[in-house]
């Protein structure tokens, strides 16, 4: 094979990767705008219309509550993890106490426990608790995914910093909580964002929990889309609307992390 | 507090949360797998069966069987396919240039789209009457035009796949140039002079050199496959029949169609006692690799 024939080679496989990527998404995309009576046609040239988002937004499906309730779940979930998550790590990497090889043991292991077996012990005690339905319910479950993994992504980068500036920042005399907040948090910022951006797409994504514990007050967009599939049908515009408001926010976000997978991964960086 | 004091005070906190959110949830599972509790009889949990449950699953129910031979083949299939479409990514990508470090960049965007949303989308593409891909299948390959791919095992499974492996291979993709990216080149180099081809460089000296992070690539893929649960709902409801009922749907079904407590506990038990089993395959030689 000539140079130039494998040139060409490679160029076409780029090519094949990038359509690969991109062809559900622009599909999508294309579908969320397109006139109703054009979704069950292949056209690629039509007037975008903007009717599918009024129609997911108004008081019929109620888009706008979900796209409330998804945020207020992820937010609080972010906000409740990482504080907790830069404590521990910060143990984790600097101190000493007995059992922390178990304890960090476990909190990899957590990774491999299947959803499926949580959630049924969750299900039952918000029941009789009278929990169902709320964001409380679905926040404390989400962090059994999520804190285990800020925990360890965070440690990974205080690890990073060398013991020396923490050195100076206490013979200045700071103490424990300034320390945390003048030389650690600033000096891990990277690993924190890393973490927290993450956290939040894993729980803005969730699924399974809230399919189960959710039922019409706090029911978030990724469990809400399922509404759109009727006895007589699915309503592929309206699914494909409601998709762009899921997936895209992700997108940015993923984006401010990017750097993070492109320097090549964590070997072993588990969700 | 100097620089050791408030160790507690700095653990507690997580240490509470991870242990009620996930330690508690697991010995209540395996507590609630020893007894008698279907929710349509009664809301309290009725009386100790020992290990009538898990007899039930190995024993009495075809299901469970059926259900354990979708789930290795599902497993092994995505496994396979998800690692192979990783690697072939991460050679591709792992050199410099404009268009590679694009479509690194392009290649997270799978990895943010929810799982759920992805089978539904699938769904709608691989539709027998309008669906983009399958109009396109249809186009290439006349035969399968107007197929209904959820009607069969075979391409239902697929679908599945394709749609898991679209979200994952990317991710798989990264982790590999890791891999890629700390083979020092002179390896290669001195094996080019040799006059090995590209495919022997990279089967003989790159290819050994990335087995450790391959394997960890291997296993995780295992348990994410394992877990996957998303897709399966959105996209082909577990069927056709119960051909793309895995594990984790099937003890779902269980617990919150059936509201059979004891047995869907039992049921998560087993997908769990698998899982551990893989963890400490990860652990013992992963572990000592990592910090």
């Amino acid at each position: 094979m000539s140079r130039r024939t494998a040139q060409l080679l490679e160029s076409a496989l780029l090519v094949v990767v990038a359509l690969f990527i991109l062809f559900p998404i622009v599909w999508m995309v294309l579908t969320a705008f397109k006139p109703q009576q054009l979704i069950y046609h292949i056209n690629l040239i039509f007037t975008p219309t903007l009717d599918n988002f009024r129609e997911v937004f108004s008081p019929r499906w109620q888009v706008g509550a979900k796209v409330l309730n998804s945020t207020i779940i992820a937010v609080s979930t972010v906000v409740v993890t990482i504080p907790l998550a830069v404590a521990a790590a910060y143990a984790f990497s600097r101190r000493h106490f007995p059992f922390k090889r178990a304890m960090f043991q476990w909190i990899l292991l957590t990774q491999f426990i299947p959803g499926v077996a949580i959630i049924l012990p969750f299900y039952l005690m918000f029941r009789s608790l009278g929990l169902l339905d709320t964001y409380a319910a679905l926040v404390i479950v989400d962090m059994a995914v999520v804190l285990p993994y800020a925990v360890w992504t965070i440690k990974g980068f205080i690890d990073a910093i060398p013991e020396e500036t923490e050195e100076a920042a206490l013979i200045d005399g700071a103490s424990l909580p300034g320390l945390l907040r003048y030389v650690i948090v600033p000096m891990a910022r990277p690993g924190i964002i890393t973490a927290a951006v993450f956290c939040f797409i894993l729980t803005w994504n969730e699924f399974l929990f809230a399919l189960i514990l959710t039922r019409n007050q706090v029911v978030p967009l990724s469990v809400g889309i399922m509404s759109f599939r009727l006895e007589r049908g699915d309503l592929w515009e309206l699914i494909a609307a409601t998709g762009i408001l899921i997936a895209i926010p992700m997108f940015f976000l993923a984006m401010v992390i990017q750097r993070h997978f492109t320097k090549g991964m964590n070997v072993g960086a588990i969700r | 507090m100097g620089r050791k004091g408030g160790t507690f005070l700095l653990l507690a906190p997580a240490v509470f949360a991870i242990g009620a959110t996930t330690l508690y949830p697991l010995v209540f599972s395996f507590w609630t797998s020893f007894h008698d509790w279907r929710l349509m009889k009664g809301l309290r949990p009725g009386a100790f069966v020992g290990l009538e449950n898990y007899i039930t699953a190995f024993t009495d129910d075809p299901e469970f069987w059926t259900v354990m031979g979708v789930t290795v083949r599902f497993v092994v299939l995505d496994v396979a396919l998800t690692i192979l479409a990783a690697l072939g990514l991460a050679v591709l990508l792992v050199r410099r240039g404009f268009a590679r470090s694009l479509l690194r960049t392009l290649l997270i965007l799978p990895f943010a789209v929810s799982p759920a949303l992805i089978g539904i989308s699938w769904r709608f593409m691989f539709n027998p009457e309008y669906g983009a891909f399958n109009r396109g299948i249809g186009a290439v390959l006349p035969f399968m035009d107007k197929m209904d791919w959820f009607a069969s095992t075979g391409l239902a499974t697929f679908a599945l796949i394709s749609a898991d492996l679209w979200h994952w291979s990317p991710y798989f993709a990264f982790m590999l140039m890791g891999g890629l990216a700390a083979v020092p080149p002179e390896t290669q180099e001195a094996a080019r002079i040799d006059g090995a081809s590209n495919w022997g460089v990279f089967r003989h000296v790159t290819l050994p050199q990335i087995a450790p992070v391959l394997l960890v690539a291997v296993i995780l893929k295992t348990v994410f496959a394992l877990k996957v649960f998303d897709i399966i709902v959105t996209m082909t409801g577990g069927g056709p029949g119960m051909q793309t009922t895995t594990l984790a749907y099937f003890a779902y079904n269980i617990g919150f169609r059936d509201y059979d407590m004891g047995y869907a506990a039992a049921v998560s038990y087993v997908l769990t006692a698998i899982l551990f089993a893989l963890s400490f395959v990860y652990v013992r030689h992963i572990m000592p690799v990592r910090r």
